[in-house]
């Protein structure tokens, strides 16, 4: 149910909203293959609550965790 | 307004073809002698190989400024054989012509100038006549979405582009296209293995064309041989409001052949016009969705239609 959102795209009913998307604004580019997700993102800042890091580009690469996805095979 | 810019990009010698008239002027009057007037104009100039076919508006959204670019002449081609089917109208156009230009001297001396007495020319106004009988509507339908394909003339391997394209997603278990963005215009395209692309999102005609050229210029960076063959646009949303609330209910009494109204199902009625045959949702608010569209001109129609039926059902307030 995770990729319902992606449903929709597929229909070319699409969600534009993906690139508006929030991230504030700082998503600079994203890549969906072979069921790995690969982000990279301008201007972050990790807050955590000591420490404040701020970083021009951060690329972030995502595997599904859990079971989900990983019984289907390709 | 992009039909001007057409014009003063590709025409710097001028052409007869719109000295004397807006293409509009001529079309009323001139119905079928229409796709060989210009056709005529087009073909006596020098060797056009902009690809500038008849003022037939549906062919108007194709002419772009990148058709000049090598890559894309298919499409160029396309038009110049149609431009040479039209030849053949050169009699009748010839005669029609002259008339027209008989209210306008001038009109004879080819002049890049001659695109300044066009500033009104959009390709796509609605052809609604300035003074009708009943009044129009006042209000012109925002266009939302348009889809449109386009092939891309050569297998693709899906795989390599959305490991090598930015914003591109690709899950075969799912769907088997790359579903790709771009921010500008910002719309969304479905890539296929088989080449073929369809391209949503874009709020005008020639914004999905530009950025069905710039997915194909993507793919084509990637490596593959992508052409531009047969752009098409399938589909064109658009909405307005007309500013009171509606009884849907007695709309749908009075006009039962065309409207389905079922609030518990969906709270618009479904009015399905069947000339032009368009699709509108309208709803109590007074707000309407327009769809089905293939050309501009249909959802101005439509909606001009639908006006004064509306305003029978105007909720008293």
């Amino acid at each position: 149910m995770a990729y319902q959102l992606y449903r929709n795209t597929t229909l070319g009913n699409s969600l534009q909203e993906s690139l508006d998307e929030l991230i504030q604004g700082s998503l600079n580019t994203y890549r969906f293959c072979d069921n790995v997700w690969t982000f990279v993102l301008n201007d972050v800042e990790f807050r955590e609550v000591t420490e404040l890091v701020k970083v021009d580009k951060v690329k972030i690469v995502a595997c599904d965790g859990k079971n989900t996805g990983s019984n289907t095979a390709e | 307004m992009a039909l001007f810019l057409y014009f003063k990009g590709e025409f710097s010698t001028g052409s007869h073809l719109f000295s004397p008239l807006s293409p509009y002027d001529a079309e009323l009057p001139i119905q079928t002698a229409e796709h060989g007037v210009f056709g005529s104009q087009l073909c006596q100039p020098k060797d056009l190989h902009t690809d500038f076919s008849s003022v037939d508006l549906s062919f108007l959204p194709d002419v772009t400024q990148d058709n000049k670019e090598q890559n894309l002449s298919e499409d160029g081609h396309e038009m110049q054989t149609e431009l040479d089917g039209s030849r053949a109208n050169n009699e009748d156009s010839g005669i029609s012509m002259d008339e027209s230009s008989l209210s306008h001297p001038g009109a004879a001396q080819p002049s890049p100038e001659a695109s300044g007495v066009c500033p009104s020319l959009t390709p796509m106004t609605p052809i609604t006549p300035a003074t009708s009988a009943s009044e129009s509507s006042g209000i012109v339908p925002q266009l939302q979405n348009i889809v449109s394909t386009v092939n891309l003339a050569c297998k693709l391997d899906l795989k390599n582009i959305a490991l090598h394209a930015r914003n591109a997603e690709y899950n075969p278990k799912r769907f088997s296209a790359v579903i790709m963005r771009i921010r500008e215009p910002r719309t969304t395209a479905l890539i296929f293995s088989s080449g073929k692309m369809v391209c949503t999102g874009a709020k005008s005609e020639e914004q999905s064309r530009l950025a069905a050229r710039k997915y194909a210029r993507v793919v084509q960076k990637l490596g593959f041989p992508a052409k531009f063959l047969d752009f098409k646009i399938q589909n064109m949303v658009g909405s307005c409001d007309v500013r009171f609330p509606i009884r849907l209910e007695g709309l749908v009494v009075t006009h039962q052949q065309f409207s389905s109204y079922e609030p518990e199902l969906f709270p618009g009625l479904v009015y399905r016009m069947v000339k032009p045959r368009i699709v509108l949702l309208i709803f109590v608010s007074g707000k309407v969705v327009l769809t089905g569209a293939k050309e501009r001109s249909e959802i101005y129609e439509a909606f001009e239609n639908i006006y004064p039926i509306l305003k029978g059902f105007k909720k008293p307030s």
